[in-house]
């Protein structure tokens, strides 16, 4: 035994040494495209930076200025109320959707599981385009067929009144989240080990008390998987907002990824777009951590 | 096991290989951009010295810009101005170009209003700007031009160039120090459009000028009524989706009762005027007009085409001439309702603009494909047929035996103040079709015009420091 760990431990080395070298590109492409601009992010954040003009140092003001700003503050507010609606819902609607359909016969299974999939592989520009045919306030079918059977009184101008705008948004981003978390959550139950779901059905448990007792503590490392990804997918809503609405009506559909790249891009006003950038980032990271956190407990 | 340890020497190598050729290739560029400051510095230094700059750029292209074969690349990127934004109109025109100046290529990329204006300011960030760029005033003088990031274009602004381009045109080519960003090619005057079909059903022709192009506030008020009686629900919308086409809610309500957008010097947002809160309390109490926050211009140009809307307040001879398959009805193009008579319409001037990309050989191009495109005889009438819209100096008539450009082109001398050089135009623009939502939403007129007004001018005054 002595004579054979010099041995094993040399190739133990080899191996750690081949290992870390492959990792050498992946490491340089996230260090150069993901931790480097992380960090520029963060520098920028304290500076006034602008187009063609040098950056000067000006502390915390950005972040000041932030938590004055009635128009990042409403944003903030909008991207919460998308978080707070749309993460539960995503959630607790895939998990149904997964629940009826994990134990069809294969090609329904698969049927459904592309039926969801759908909006997830259909580029963001052409679901927006459908949904805002969908919504016109002229000739939408929403209004076509709110009039037509009486429900509506008048058309109602959806993504141009404040008091829908970003219940319309949040229903597309719904339908375009939902995709995922069903094809990960069946394929989590088909994973279930069924000999306790039995063992459990022998001893005269019931449908409720399996999932509940059984299945739901084995699929809950892919539950707290997909809260994580939904919740940071709803903090990054920007696509629906810059196709469909510009932040508007008064604001009413502003997010705080959406008000970055209007700063940034609009303005250019790097530094604030950045000082944004990195609340955005404390806040998806504290969630995380907080989601984390309880599911461990659980 | 041996071949193993082949292969992973074998894949460590590639990729070895393929790091140094990343590495190889950025340090060759980061010669190249040495170089290249090298050339600016110098022709700074030429500048103060007074020298004779074409004889320096000669020299220069021997190791500037210019490739070992003795041509120059520069890029284009062109907005869609016409058929300037079509591959095979700009490839007949780089042809002709190419015919006088073999020594130069042009590679052009097609960009749109959407992505544009991202587009160029990442590459702007990423130091890899176009040479020349094709767009209008509000961009390249009060924006990129501001920035310092143009070229002056002085020296293409000869005397005889000076004389013979409008100086409506010559004044918004110009920043308020007199330094030109712009080199003009074509314009137009924006216009709004009726259904004519409906109007005459309606029996609201009576209310208008239509050989003129013209008409009374009242008339219009008056028309949109018997529009509005005859069944048409939706006469027309002050569309406040965002920026899009804003130029046509801009001009209507300025028109109204003959308010202004900026103060004649440029420097100062007006729109909080008593003329301009009148107009929109007008159209905000008008049946069959209505504030719309989920639709811009181009919406508001499809819903006019498809019949919905009886007016479209974003209109040009383009979009009659795009949209004439889908147009089942007689479209009037009319000048925006005015109390005195004179409507002062919003105007559209394109032109090129260069980049100071710091390479003296490259600049040099660009401004030979701007003489020959604007300036050579023969080049002009087909460099501005190609975007559709009017030539910036007397070129006779171009549009001999066309009949819809010659309907269009009474409304040039209708053409107003172009006032969107004034600084902090992008947010501006932003709090504008913000304002129209808010009194499409309820909010009171003047109240919302006059936090429009604050907004503007404090982005105008935090541009000018």
């Amino acid at each position: 035994m002595n004579k054979k760990n010099p041995m094993s431990r040399a190739l133990v080395r080899r191996e750690t040494i081949a290992g870390y070298a492959f990792m050498v590109p992946s490491l340089i492409f996230f260090l150069g495209f993901v931790i480097y601009p992380m960090v520029q992010c963060v520098i920028t954040s304290f500076f006034d930076s602008t187009m063609n003009r040098d950056d000067i140092f000006i502390g915390l003001a950005n972040y000041t200025e932030l938590f004055q700003d009635p128009i990042f503050l409403g944003a903030l507010k909008n991207t919460v109320i998308i978080v707070i609606v749309s993460v539960p819902v995503t959630c607790i609607f895939s998990l149904w959707v997964s629940s009826v359909i994990y134990d069809l016969k294969g090609p329904l299974c698969s049927a459904f599981r592309c039926i969801f999939y759908l909006p997830v592989v259909t580029g963001s520009v052409a679901v927006t385009v459908v949904w805002k045919w969908m919504f016109n306030n002229y000739y939408g079918i929403f209004n076509y067929v709110g009039t037509s059977t009486g429900i509506l009184k008048q058309n109602i101008n959806w993504l141009g009144d404040e008091r829908f705008a970003l219940g319309c948004i949040i229903l597309i981003l719904i339908t375009t989240s939902v995709g995922q978390p069903i094809v990960l959550y069946v394929s989590a139950l088909n994973n279930v080990d069924q000999s306790l779901v039995e063992a459990a059905e022998v001893d005269g448990a019931t449908k409720m008390q399996c999932f509940w007792k059984i299945k739901w503590p084995q699929i809950m490392p892919t539950t707290l998987y997909i809260l994580v990804i939904t919740t940071i997918n709803s903090f990054q809503c920007f696509a629906l907002i810059q196709l469909l609405t510009s932040g508007g009506p008064n604001h009413s559909t502003d997010t705080i990824m959406y008000y970055i790249y209007y700063n940034a891009f609009k303005l250019y006003r790097y530094g604030y777009g950045n000082a944004m950038g990195v609340i955005l980032a404390i806040i998806i990271a504290v969630l995380s951590a907080v989601q984390f956190k309880m599911a461990k407990t659980d | 096991m041996k071949y193993r340890k082949i292969l992973a020497m074998a894949l460590s190598c590639v990729m070895a290989f393929s790091l140094a050729a990343c590495g190889s290739g950025n340090g060759g560029n980061d010669k190249k951009e040495d170089t290249q400051t090298e050339d600016n510095k110098a022709d700074d230094t030429k500048a103060d010295d007074g020298e004779d700059a074409n004889a320096g750029d000669d020299a220069e292209e021997e190791d500037g810009g210019a490739s070992s074969s003795g041509s120059t690349d520069i890029t284009l990127w062109t907005y869609p101005i016409g058929n300037w934004g079509d591959s095979a109109t700009v490839d007949g025109l780089i042809a002709s170009f190419n015919e006088a100046h073999p020594e130069i290529n042009v590679t052009v990329e097609y960009l749109d209003y959407t992505n544009g204006d991202d587009q160029i300011n990442t590459a702007i960030e990423g130091g890899k700007a176009p040479d020349l760029v094709m767009e209008g005033p509000e961009r390249l003088v009060a924006n990129w031009g501001a920035k310092g990031l143009m070229v002056d274009l002085s020296d293409l602004w000869t005397d005889e160039a000076k004389s013979t381009i409008y100086e409506s045109v010559e004044n918004a080519c110009k920043n308020s120090e007199g330094v030109y960003y712009e080199y003009p090619l074509c314009m137009t005057a924006h216009t709004m459009a009726i259904n004519k079909d409906v109007f005459e059903k309606a029996d609201a022709l009576q209310y208008l000028d239509a050989e003129k192009g013209t008409w009374t506030t009242e008339g219009f008020q008056k028309a949109v009524e018997a529009v509005v009686a005859s069944g048409q629900a939706q006469a027309g919308a002050v569309f406040c989706g965002g920026q899009g086409g804003d130029q046509g809610t801009r001009a209507l309500i300025n028109n109204l009762y003959g308010g202004t957008f900026t103060n004649p010097e440029h420097t100062e947002y007006t729109a909080n005027s008593d003329e301009n809160v009148k107009a929109l309390e007008l159209l905000k109490g008008m049946e069959g007009i209505n504030f719309d926050a989920s639709i811009q211009g181009g919406d508001e140009v499809n819903l006019f085409c498809n019949g919905t809307l009886a007016m479209a307040f974003c209109w040009n001879v383009s979009q009659e001439k795009n949209n004439a398959e889908n147009l089942a009805f007689d479209v009037l193009p009319m000048a925006f309702p005015t109390e005195s008579g004179d409507p002062q319409l919003c105007g559209g001037i394109w032109g090129f603009g260069i980049f100071d990309n710091g390479d003296a050989a490259r600049i040099d191009a660009a401004k030979t494909f701007i003489d020959f495109m604007a300036n050579d005889e023969t080049q002009v009438v087909e460099s501005v047929k190609a975007s559709s819209y009017w030539p910036v100096k007397d070129l006779g008539n171009i549009y001999e035996g066309d009949d819809l450009m010659t309907e269009y082109s009474k409304f040039i001398p209708f053409m107003g103040d172009y006032y969107q050089v004034v600084g902090g135009w992008a947010e501006a623009r932003t709090a504008w079709w913000n304002m129209l939502q808010q009194i499409g939403t309820g909010a009171e007129v003047k109240t919302a015009v006059e936090e429009f007004v604050n907004t503007a001018n404090a982005a105008a005054a935090a541009a000018a420091n």
